[in-house]
């Protein structure tokens, strides 16, 4: 019978659809949790980036240590490095090609005054992103996004403090994703090298009394590759953050459009379930009425 | 004086990761690199580096907190004072067995030159952490 076989196709795809929104509604709810835990972290690590940036600040008003190579804007910059924070998964909307195009308008601004862009790549979809363009990149990193951890970013930024120091690259570009609300991410670029000095303005700076040991040079030499390594941590953050959340929408959206679509297919197996009933029952009253005529 | 009546100090504890400790204390006790120091309320004020070592805080109880912190510094504003540490623990939660492995691993690779000082670095963090823990013999 035509109307059994529609309605058994029908069927399989009911349960195909929601099998497939059973995960997506999975990946909302971890996606969600995600997004506390690193907001949680964020917070966690606030504290640190103030007493570093307090200490540095003050140790900056000390004339003595002004002239740090990480501070000093080089004579000529002809080589700029893009740190590049994108995710290891998709299945997050936009959130991957959002963030490498910002990152790619920001490398085409430099590339026409001249200067090259040097890109130094954290997450798979960037990899891939760059692999298939053909474009070569310093570095990359993966394993990172999902739930970045201190040591993480202190590998990214020592790579590039350590180019930076030996003179490959001028400048540093951080292109991360800033999260502003749930409903709200964006996709940002932030000068890491050289330190800009308005960073650092505003320093109390240290009274005489003052014990130095080691000399403010050497503090002030070591901490900075800490405030740096701490500046990329909190963007590993925000785009950790960022990408969840990003996930979670997209993955709510998967799974309404999935309740549509199952409604829209119970719909249609009602009608053919009708139909076919209809004319079963047209077929025994005609049967019916053909005996009864005899 | 009775220990209640002694001055205290702010003190902070800040890890890159999170913070460790804020409050109020009587004394805290780490290694500078001008050697051991105490520092009460009032203490010159400095600034010091530090290495991988303990750093102890006596708080407005009398009890004392261990922190294993490696490499850092602290700040003393005579009633202010911040441990700015790389990595700091707070000595009841280090694990232990975690610690031993990566001791273990740290001196099968102490010679080998693909690691260079690596491996020596994380043999003082893995010393440390056991030492704090209260394990013999490291």
């Amino acid at each position: 019978m035509p109307g059994a076989a529609e309605l058994r196709t029908l069927q399989r795809r009911i349960n195909s659809v929601r099998s497939t929104q059973k995960i997506t509604h999975a990946m909302e709810l971890i996606a969600a949790s995600r997004i506390t835990r690193a907001r949680q972290a964020v917070e966690a690590a606030r504290p640190y980036a103030v007493m570093i940036t307090r200490v540095i600040r003050d140790l900056a008003a000390e004339s003595s240590v002004a002239d740090h190579p990480l501070l000093t804007q080089p004579a000529a910059v002809d080589r700029v490095g893009l740190v590049i924070v994108a995710a290891d998964r998709g299945l997050a909307g936009a959130y991957n090609a959002n963030i490498l195009r910002r990152a790619e308008r920001l490398a085409e601004a430099e590339t026409q005054q001249g200067r090259d862009a040097v890109r130094y790549i954290v997450g798979r979809k960037a990899q891939q992103y760059y692999h298939y363009r053909g474009e070569q990149v310093a570095e990359s990193w993966t394993g990172v996004t999902d739930r970045p951890r201190y040591a993480d970013a202190r590998q990214i930024a020592d790579r590039v403090i350590n180019d930076y120091a030996n003179g490959d690259i001028q400048r540093v570009w951080l292109c991360y994703t800033d999260f502003r609300s749930a409903l709200r991410q964006v996709p940002s670029v932030a000068q890491l090298l050289p330190v800009e000095q308005r960073e650092l303005a505003g320093g109390a700076g240290y009274t005489a009394e003052f014990m130095f040991e080691p000399e403010p040079a050497e503090i002030l030499g070591q901490l900075l590759p800490r405030y740096l390594e701490h500046r990329v941590y909190a963007g590993l953050l925000e785009s950790s953050a960022s990408e969840h959340a990003s996930r979670q929408r997209a993955m709510s959206n998967a799974s309404e459009n999935a309740s549509e679509i199952i409604d829209e297919l119970t719909r249609e197996a009602n009608a053919a379930r009708q139909a076919a009933i209809t004319t079963e029952i047209s077929e025994i009253v005609g049967g019916a009425e053909a005996l009864a005529s005899t | 004086m009775t220990e209640e009546q002694r001055p205290t100090m702010q003190v902070d504890v800040v890890s890159a990761e999170r913070e460790l400790f804020s409050g109020e204390a009587t004394a805290v006790f780490a290694r500078s690199v001008l050697g051991e120091i105490g520092l009460l309320r009032g203490h010159q004020p400095a600034v010091l580096g530090l290495g991988k070592a303990p750093v102890r805080i006596q708080d407005t109880q009398g009890d004392e907190l261990h922190f294993a912190v490696h490499d850092g510094f602290l700040e003393c504003r005579g009633d202010e004072l911040t441990v700015l540490a790389d990595i700091a623990e707070l000595a009841v939660e280090i694990d232990v067995e975690r610690a031993k492995e990566a001791y273990a691993r740290a001196v099968r690779h102490e010679q080998d030159p693909e690691y260079e000082g690596d491996a020596a670095a994380e043999k003082a963090r893995a010393q440390l952490r056991l030492r704090m823990a209260g394990v013999e013999g490291y």
